[in-house]
């Protein structure tokens, strides 16, 4: 699996289930020009014992893909009626975002809810 | 849905598929010439002379093309819109089709050609509300 799970010292882990996750595509321009609004959400998520977000690349592991493809009723509908990336799920409350306009508040709020 | 056949037309053996086939021949320009065909013939009709659109450039050029005369055009960001061809290549590639590199396939060959580019996006709501597609490959005329 193509995983990087962003942390910060002190962080917590957060298992599978209870994760905010970044599905990203390496060749999508998109996906970079929100990458650094997702780091800078995670550094505020990582502080003391606030869990991070993990980022899963979709096109070049299928493993990440096909669980992206589990979240894929609410994903579908946050991205325009197909999957796309950017996009960020939270497996505790199944809410997602999608697409280059997230901003930071809406990923912290996505994260808190 | 209706579902979309093989049709061969007997002057030219140009190759359609659709649920019929034209009227007018868009090759040689035959009435009524096209005839039921199948896989096996439509594969044998379509000669391999080598080409293919397989470079960065190629792809800009029929993206070009593409948007002439049309609502929208190729987003003037070139290093973005190379990208995109990159992705598109890496998934041609990796996973047989120049998919969306901002879509994710979902395993369905059927629902996955959607995700061709350049696909239906004049026709979706995103490119409606935007003014773009939904990897800002196209962008509408102002």
């Amino acid at each position: 699996m193509l995983v990087r799970t962003v942390r910060e010292e002190g962080m917590t882990m957060a298992e599978p289930g209870n994760r905010l996750i970044f599905f990203w595509g390496r060749e999508c321009p998109h996906c970079a020009k929100l990458h650094p609004i997702v780091n800078e959400a995670n550094a505020e998520l990582s502080k003391g014992e606030g869990q991070g977000i993990t980022e899963l690349e979709v096109w070049h592991s299928e493993e990440n893909a096909k669980l992206m493809r589990t979240y894929g009723d609410v994903l579908k509908k946050a991205c325009g009626g197909s999957l796309g990336v950017p996009a960020l799920y939270n497996e505790r409350t199944k809410k997602a975002l999608c697409g280059m306009n997230t901003t930071k508040e809406q990923i912290l709020k996505l994260a808190k809810e | 849905m209706a579902v979309k056949k093989l049709w061969r037309c007997n002057v030219c053996n140009d190759i359609h598929y659709g649920i019929k086939g034209p009227t007018i021949c868009p090759t040689c320009g035959a009435k009524n010439a096209f005839t039921l065909i199948d896989y096996p013939e439509s594969k044998k009709v379509i000669i391999d002379r080598g080409d293919r659109l397989d470079q960065v450039d190629q792809l800009l050029e029929v993206w070009k093309k593409f948007a002439e005369g049309k609502p929208f055009k190729l987003n003037p960001d070139l290093e973005f819109v190379k990208t995109l061809a990159r992705g598109e290549l890496e998934n041609q590639k990796n996973h047989g089709l120049k998919y969306c590199p901002c879509r994710i396939t979902t395993g369905d060959l059927e629902e996955d050609l959607n995700l061709i580019c350049p696909c239906n996006f004049f026709i979706q709501p995103v490119y409606k509300e935007t003014g773009e597609c939904w990897c800002g490959l196209f962008v509408k005329r102002e």
